[in-house]
C-alpha cells in the first residue's frame, strides 16, 4: 500500500527584544549563567508579571508578516507542569485565546506547483531556563541557568497541510525570511532562535483520515528537519506494513545516527487562564499603526524586482530572501548603478569578501555609496573589471575613496589605441604559435592573446580596445 | 494578653511626615517589608526575608505611617485558623491593620473583634510585593476601629502602580468624604443572602435593617436567585488558582528543599509535602482535582462567575449600596477543614468573586444584632465608607 504523510509544524521563534517578556532583565541568554535574573523572572513571592510592550509589538508584527489575523482579544494561560527549568510550576502561554489566527506561506511544492501552507494560530509564551547536567565526582547534578527563563517567544502552529520533507523545508526557509523581514527575530536554528517540532502521521495515499501522530524534536537545521521527517515517514510506514500500531509519543532526532529515538513523556496538564497578566485588547488603531510599519514582504519585493529590473524569478527570489541583501541592492540601484551590475558585484564580490572577513552587510566597511562610486568608474571605463576588483579589496582595508585609490595606485584603464598597439605588436611577435592556432580556426587562442596583452599592460588595458586591435590585425579566424 | 506580633519593628517611630504621620499600622508577613521575615505563614517560606518593599509598604512609609510589625497569619492568609488579625488593634498596639482578604478573612476578623473591616475594590490597591494565593480574588483588606482611619489609609495605598500591570488603567476613585442624606439614599437588600442563616442571625440582621429604615433610608428588596452559587464558584476557581499559584514553592530557587530525594521528581514531592500545612494542602489538592480531572467544571465555574458579576453589577446600579449579613454564625473550629473554613466565611465570599468593595461594621452598641455588611459596585469604595461612617455615628460610635 502507498502511504502519504500528514505533517504539521510547531515552531518556536525567540523574539529579539531588549528585555525579557515579563520583567526588565536583559534578553541575553548567552551571558554568564544567572546574570540576567530578578525577583520577577525567578518568581519570588510578591512578584507580578509586567508584559513587555516591545514583545507584544514584535509578536504582532510577526503575525502580520505571516498574513495572520490579529485577534482583538487574547490572553495568557498557565501551562502547568513541574520541572526545574520552570521557575513557578507553570509556563505563561496563550493556549485558549492566541494572539493571531490564520495566515499562511506560499511555497513551490515538489511538483513545481505553488502550494499554500496554512497557519492555525500564533501565540506568545515565555521561554524556560536552561538545564546543564554535570557530574560532581560520581554524583550527577543538574545546574539551572535562569538567563533564558522568561525570554519572549512566539509559537507558530501550522495546519497539517504538509505532505513531504520538501514542504517543511521550503516552508521553514520562507518563514525565516519573512520573520527576518519584519525584524522580529534572527530565526536561526543553529543558535536556537528558531526551534522546530514536527507532528507526523501517515495514511493510505488519497484517504482523508487523520491517524495517530508522532512528535519529533531536536532538529537543529532545516536540513535535519527534512531528514527527520523522511526518516519518521519511513519508520511509520514500515511499522504499519508490519502490522504494528503507531503510538502517540515524542521522539528525538539523533543527527549522528540519522534516526529518531523515543523520548520519555513529560507530564502536562490542561491550561488554566492566568489571573495576573491582563487580557490583551488590540484596538483597530493600534493594529493600523503596526500595519503601517510592516515592510514590503519578500514575495512582493521579488515580484517588483522582476518587473522593475528584468530579473529572472530565481534571481529575484534569491536577492529578496535576505532583507539586508535586498536593501543593499536597492541602495546601489538608487545610486544609478545598472541592476545587473549591482546584483553581480554584490553577490560575486561583496558577499564573499565579507564572508572571508567574518563581517556582514550591515557592518560592512563598504556601504552601498562607496561601492557605487567604484562601479561608476567601471561603467565609465575609467577602470577595467580586474582593476575594480583590486580597488574593492582595498576599500575594505582603507577609508580612501575609490577615485583616490585608482589615482594613487595608477589603476586608470589604458584605452589609448596607440599605446596599446605597441603592446599588441609585441605580443603577436612573441606568440607565433598562438597566432597560428587562431588562424587555423581555434577561436580560444584569441582569449589567450588578449590575456597576454593585459598582462603586458600591468592589468590596466581596456580589453575591448585590445580585442578590436587584435581583430583588425589578425583578420577573421 | 499575649503578643499579637510575629515580628516587631525594632524602631519605635518613623521620622517621615505626611498624612499618616504617627499612625501605627500593623501588617501581615505576606507583604514585603525589606529585611523583615516574609514567610506568609507557610513553612514553604520559612526564614524567607523580603528583598524590597511592597508598593503598599512604600506608600505607607512615604505618608509617615509607623510600621509597627507583622501579625501572625494563617498559611498564605487562607482562613483564620492561625491568624491573630485585629488583636493588635484591640490591644491598642496599632491604629490600623492590613489583612489579606482572600475569602473574607479581613472582614471576618474585624467582625470577631468588633472593629471595622474593609475589602477594597479589586485592582484598587497594588499587589506588587504581596504573597498571595488567589490573585483574581484577593485584596489587601483594612482593619481599624473607625471608618476615618480606614479612609486615611486607603487614600494613601490606593491608586495606580506602574509596576503592577494587573491593575486596570484607571485613576483611583474619589475617596474624599461626602455627606450622606438618608432621604436620598436607597439601600438594597438581597433576600437570598439571608438563606442559610440561623433564625437568630436572620432576626438580628432584620433588626439592623429596621434601624436603617427608622433613620430614613429607603430599603429595596432585590431578588438574586443565584446568590448561593458564590460559595461554589469561589471554592472551585479559588482552589484552581491557588493550586497553580503555589507551584512556585518548589524548593528549587528559594525556600526549604527536602533532603534525601533520589531524583528531582522526589525532590518536588518531598519538598512540597513538607512545605504546606493541612488546610492549604487540601485546598491545593482540590484545585488540582478540578484542573486535571474536572476541567469542564472549572470552565463552568468561570462562566457562572462572569454571570454572577454581571448580575451583581445590575443590582448594585439600581440602589446606592447593598446591605447583607456579615456573620455566618459558625466558626471553623481548628481551622483545618475546607468545609468549615468556607462555612465560616460564606456571607463574605461574594465580594471576592466579583471584585466589588465590601465593608463590615461591628454590631451596634447595646443591640443583639449581628454585624452589618455593606457593598457597592466596583470602585464605589468612597460611597461605602461615607455610609459606613454615617452608620457608625448612628450606632453611637462617635463618628460623623
Amino acid at each position: 500500500m502507498e502511504f502519504e504523510a500528514v505533517i504539521g509544524l510547531e515552531i518556536h521563534v525567540a523574539l529579539n527584544c531588549a528585555t525579557k517578556m515579563f520583567c526588565d532583565c536583559p534578553n541575553r541568554p548567552g551571558d554568564p549563567p544567572n546574570r540576567n535574573v530578578c525577583p520577577t523572572c525567578l518568581w519570588y513571592p510578591g512578584a507580578v508579571p509586567r508584559l513587555s510592550g516591545q514583545a507584544l509589538e514584535k509578536a504582532a508584527l510577526l503575525c502580520l508578516g505571516l498574513g495572520a489575523e490579529l485577534q482583538p482579544v487574547s490572553a495568557f494561560d498557565q501551562k502547568v507542569y513541574y520541572y526545574p527549568d520552570l521557575p513557578k510550576g507553570y509556563q505563561l502561554s496563550q493556549a485558549h485565546q492566541p494572539l493571531s489566527r490564520g495566515g499562511g506561506i506560499d511555497v513551490l511544492g515538489e511538483d513545481g506547483q505553488p502550494r499554500r501552507l496554512r497557519l492555525h494560530h500564533i501565540h506568545m509564551e515565555e521561554d524556560v531556563a536552561k538545564l546543564v547536567h554535570e557530574m560532581e565526582g560520581r554524583l550527577p547534578i543538574s545546574l539551572v541557568d535562569f538567563n533564558r527563563a522568561g525570554a519572549p517567544l512566539v509559537e507558530i502552529v501550522t495546519e497539517p497541510d504538509f505532505r513531504s520533507p520538501h514542504d517543511a523545508m521550503e516552508f521553514l526557509k520562507a518563514l525565516r525570511t519573512q520573520v527576518r523581514y519584519v525584524g522580529a527575530s534572527e530565526c536561526s536554528m543553529d543558535n536556537g532562535t528558531m526551534r522546530v517540532d514536527a507532528n507526523i502521521s501517515i495514511r493510505p495515499a488519497g484517504s482523508q483520515e487523520m491517524n495517530t501522530k508522532v512528535e519529533v524534536k531536536n532538529m537543529n537545521s532545516v536540513r535535519h528537519v527534512g531528514d527527520a521527517i523522511a526518516h519518521e515517514i519511513a519508520r511509520q510506514s514500515a511499522a504499519v506494513r508490519a502490522g504494528e500500531a503507531v503510538v502517540l509519543h515524542t521522539r528525538l532526532w539523533d543527527p549522528e545516527k540519522k534516526a529518531t529515538v523515543p523520548m520519555r513523556a513529560k507530564f502536562e496538564g490542561p491550561c488554566v487562564p492566568d489571573p495576573t497578566v491582563p487580557v490583551i485588547e488590540l484596538t483597530p488603531a493600534w493594529i493600523d499603526q503596526l500595519c503601517a510599519r510592516l515592510p514590503e514582504m519578500p514575495a512582493a519585493r521579488a515580484e517588483r524586482f522582476v518587473a522593475q529590473h528584468g530579473m529572472s524569478a530565481e534571481e529575484a527570489a534569491f536577492l529578496s530572501a535576505d532583507p539586508e541583501m535586498a536593501g543593499y541592492f536597492e541602495a546601489l540601484v538608487d545610486q544609478e548603478i545598472a541592476p545587473r551590475m549591482a546584483m553581480h558585484w554584490l553577490t560575486t564580490q561583496v558577499l564573499p569578501a565579507l564572508k572571508s572577513r567574518g563581517l556582514d552587510l550591515d557592518t560592512s566597511p563598504v556601504p552601498p555609496a562607496r561601492l557605487a562610486a567604484l562601479l561608476r568608474l567601471l561603467a565609465q571605463d575609467r577602470v577595467n573589471a580586474g582593476a575594480a576588483r583590486e580597488v574593492l579589496a582595498r576599500l575594505f582595508d582603507s577609508d580612501q575613496s575609490p577615485e583616490a585609490i585608482v589615482r594613487e595606485r595608477g589603476f586608470d584603464q589604458v584605452s589609448d589605441p596607440e599605446a596599446l598597439d605597441r603592446l599588441v605588436e609585441g605580443v603577436l611577435a612573441a606568440q607565433p604559435a598562438a597566432v597560428a592556432d587562431f588562424q587555423a580556426g581555434q577561436g580560444k587562442a584569441l582569449g589567450f592573446l588578449i590575456g597576454q596583452v593585459m598582462q603586458a599592460s600591468g592589468g590596466k588595458a581596456n580589453p575591448k580596445v585590445i580585442r578590436e586591435l587584435l581583430a583588425r590585425k589578425l583578420g577573421p579566424a | 494578653m499575649d503578643d499579637p506580633f510575629s515580628h516587631l519593628n525594632p524602631h519605635t517611630r518613623t521620622a517621615a511626615q505626611g498624612p499618616l504621620e504617627g499612625l501605627r499600622v500593623a501588617v501581615q508577613p505576606n507583604l514585603s517589608v525589606a529585611g523583615w521575615p516574609a514567610e506568609a505563614g507557610s513553612a514553604a517560606l520559612a526564614d524567607f526575608k523580603a528583598l524590597e518593599d511592597a508598593t503598599v509598604i512604600h506608600r505607607l512609609r512615604e505618608a509617615g505611617a509607623h510600621l509597627c510589625g507583622t501579625t501572625a497569619m494563617s498559611e498564605f492568609g487562607f482562613g483564620l485558623g492561625a491568624s491573630r488579625a485585629a488583636a493588635a488593634l484591640v490591644q491598642g498596639l496599632a491604629d490600623a491593620e492590613l489583612v489579606l482578604d482572600l475569602a473574607g478573612e479581613a472582614r471576618r476578623a474585624a467582625l470577631r473583634a468588633g472593629v471595622c473591616g474593609f475589602k477594597p475594590s479589586h485592582g484598587l490597591v497594588s499587589r506588587l510585593g504581596l504573597t498571595g494565593l488567589i490573585p483574581s480574588m484577593e485584596a489587601i483588606g483594612l482593619l481599624a476601629s473607625a471608618i476615618a482611619e480606614l479612609r486615611r489609609v486607603l487614600e494613601v495605598i490606593a491608586g495606580p502602580d506602574d509596576l503592577d500591570f494587573s491593575m486596570p488603567l484607571e485613576a483611583a476613585p474619589d475617596l474624599a468624604p461626602r455627606a450622606i442624606d438618608p432621604c436620598c439614599t436607597t439601600i438594597g437588600v438581597l433576600p437570598e443572602a439571608l438563606e442559610g442563616l440561623s433564625r437568630g442571625q436572620a432576626e438580628a440582621f432584620r433588626a439592623r435593617l429596621s434601624v436603617l429604615e427608622e433613620a430614613g433610608f429607603a430599603l429595596r428588596e432585590l431578588p438574586f436567585p443565584e446568590f448561593a452559587r458564590f460559595a461554589l464558584v469561589h471554592r472551585i476557581v479559588g482552589s484552581v488558582e491557588a493550586s497553580s499559584c503555589a507551584g512556585r514553592y518548589d524548593g528549587v530557587r528559594y525556600g526549604r528543599r527536602a533532603s534525601g530525594a533520589r531524583n528531582w521528581n522526589e525532590m518536588y514531592l518531598r519538598s512540597r509535602a513538607a512545605a504546606f500545612g493541612p488546610l492549604v494542602k487540601r485546598y491545593l489538592f482540590q484545585g488540582a482535582f478540578f484542573q486535571f480531572e474536572r476541567y469542564s467544571a472549572f470552565e463552568d465555574a468561570c462562566r457562572i462567575r462572569a454571570r454572577l458579576k454581571a448580575a451583581m453589577d445590575r443590582l448594585a446600579a439600581q440602589v446606592d449600596v447593598l446591605a447583607l449579613p456579615a456573620d455566618s454564625g459558625t466558626v471553623a473550629g481548628d481551622g483545618l477543614s475546607l468545609a468549615g473554613t468556607y462555612a465560616e466565611l460564606a456571607p463574605l465570599l461574594f465580594a471576592n468573586v466579583t471584585g466589588q468593595p465590601a465593608l463590615v461594621l461591628p454590631p451596634a452598641s447595646g443591640s443583639a444584632g449581628g454585624g452589618l455588611q455593606l457593598t457597592a459596585a466596583r470602585r464605589g469604595d468612597g460611597r461605602l465608607l461615607d455610609l459606613g461612617q454615617y452608620l457608625m455615628a448612628l450606632d453611637g460610635k462617635g463618628e460623623r
